[in-house]
């Protein structure tokens, strides 16, 4: 009986996953042209500089929020329906322990979710002009909304893959989840891009960060449910 | 308090739905209950 | 057996006397636009009832996860198909009552927001249920769902409120929570709730009784 330990093991099927889809970049294809049309139609049709003073706080920090959980929508369940459609969901169950299978796939989401902000962020900052006074806020609301986002998208993405999987269930089901974390995730960057102030984007993080911790409990508890075969 | 009359009229509708609802009820309790006997 | 036969007529007619009670009984709400706030006594023990079903499903969902029980599974089933129903009518009394209220159907008050997330809960539930052929994968996966969405509930209904307020300070409160209720009011709501509840609990033994039966009837089938 193997004894590895539970983090090797989900770091190996981590591996395995970053190996596949740098090899297909299905996944990273999706979701970066989601997120390269989206951020091109509404920074040429909005810009800089269409939008009042006023509304710029708001606006700024909904747009971007939106552009990027749409594009992660379109591949964040990838990560299991792609095992179950080349029928190598079997195999998987029988090479490693559900909860490294967990880790392993949570943590590739997790990266997905990263290169995604980390390559539209920037842009979005340069093309709308959104200045932001708060980056290392902004960095920590980012950092820990994506953990919070990927546990929930993990664990329903292995959830419809054993269902008749279409995309739209996917979307059905998390949205709801997932929009307390969206609005929560809005503030938090409307108060870092405000101020540099740690202080004020405590609040939404500590929610973002007791959300993530309460998912990720239960996910324990129900990933290994949902895996059974 | 003198009760105007457009809420007599809303009051009796609302009674009138639940007169309904109450019905429905009942008659899915009779269909349960004959079938719980039938097994 | 008798016993059991009284309580539905005693529902009946209970339910009667909260309603003539929320319209004569009970005086006009001052700070309302003349008799609007009577909606209250409707809209708020349905939004109760939403959550209460939600945490019968919870429980029915989790006991399946840990027996296996078809019966659980019905449980749970029943539970959000009644929870979707009164979601719904809580969202529409609820909507009603800010048109009188405040001129506009919506509001994005948290408590609106709540509610209606609730409602996409159950119709996700039940979207993910209508995917699954296969009884026992269908049981667990949404016994899964469910469990994952009650966790995250709390956050949407407590503390995004608390953030919402920080940034926010000139939403509209809602009106439910500047109420200091008078008396009389605060006995047609209680009576109110008193009754949804027992109508609820009458429609999910009934259904749950229902389920039981077919059970028995598959399991003969199959012998």
């Amino acid at each position: 009986m193997r004894r590895s330990h539970l983090a090797s093991e989900a770091l190996a099927v981590l591996a395995k996953e970053l190996r596949s889809e740098l090899r297909s970049r299905v996944a990273l294809n999706a979701v970066g042209l989601f997120a390269l049309t989206t951020l091109i139609a509404v920074a040429y049709q909005i810009g800089p500089y269409r939008i009042h003073e006023d509304d710029r706080p708001h606006l700024l920090a909904a747009l971007l929020w939106i552009i990027l959980f749409f594009a992660a929508l379109s591949g964040l369940a990838r990560v299991f329906v792609k095992e179950e459609d080349a029928h190598t969901a079997k195999t998987l169950r029988l090479a490693a322990r559900p909860l490294a299978v967990f880790g392993g796939k949570l943590l590739f989401n997790l990266l997905l979710l990263l290169a995604l902000e980390a390559c539209v962020v920037p842009l979005y900052l340069a093309l709308m002009g959104y200045a932001v006074t708060g980056v290392g806020s902004l960095v920590a609301v980012m950092l820990a909304g994506s953990v919070a986002l990927a546990t929930t998208s993990t664990l329903v993405a292995a959830i419809i893959s054993r269902a008749s999987g279409s995309g739209t269930l996917f979307a059905v089901l998390t949205v709801p989840l997932a929009l307390p974390l969206l609005v929560v995730l809005i503030q938090g960057t409307r108060a870092a891009a405000g101020s540099a102030a740690f202080s004020e984007v405590l609040p939404a993080l500590r929610a973002i960060v007791s959300l993530a911790g309460v998912q990720l409990v239960a996910s324990l508890y129900l990933f290994p449910v949902v895996w059974h075969d | 308090m003198p009760a105007s009359e457009s809420l007599v009229w809303v009051a009796a509708v609302t009674i009138v739905i639940w007169a309904g609802v109450f019905v429905y009820c009942l008659g899915l309790d009779r269909r349960v209950r004959s079938l719980e006997d039938g097994e | 057996m008798t016993d059991k036969r009284v309580w539905k007529w005693v529902l009946g007619a209970w339910l009667l006397l909260v309603i003539w009670a929320a319209f004569f009984y009970a005086p006009a709400a001052k700070g309302f636009k003349g008799e609007s706030a009577r909606i209250v006594f409707f809209h708020v023990p349905q939004a109760w009832v939403a959550v209460l079903a939600f945490c019968v499903n919870l429980i029915a969902s989790i006991r399946f996860m840990r027996g296996h029980d078809p019966l659980d599974d019905a449980r749970a089933a029943t539970a959000a198909r009644l929870g979707l129903v009164f979601s719904v009518l809580a969202t529409v009394t609820g909507s009603l009552f800010a048109r009188v209220m405040w001129g506009s159907f919506w509001n994005w008050d948290p408590r609106e927001v709540s509610i209606a997330i609730l409602l996409l809960i159950y119709a996700a539930y039940f979207a993910l249920r209508e995917a699954i052929p296969d009884e026992e994968r269908r049981a667990s996966l949404s016994a899964a769902y469910a469990v994952l969405a009650f966790v995250t509930m709390p956050f949407l209904v407590f503390v995004v409120p608390r953030i919402y307020w920080s940034l926010h300070p000139d939403t509209i409160i809602n009106a439910r929570g500047a109420l200091d209720m008078e008396s009389r009011m605060f006995q047609v709501l209680m009576g109110s709730l008193v009754g949804f509840t027992g109508l609820f609990f009458w429609l999910y033994t009934l259904d749950v009784r229902l389920a039981r039966v077919k059970l028995a009837r598959q399991r003969r089938e199959e012998v």
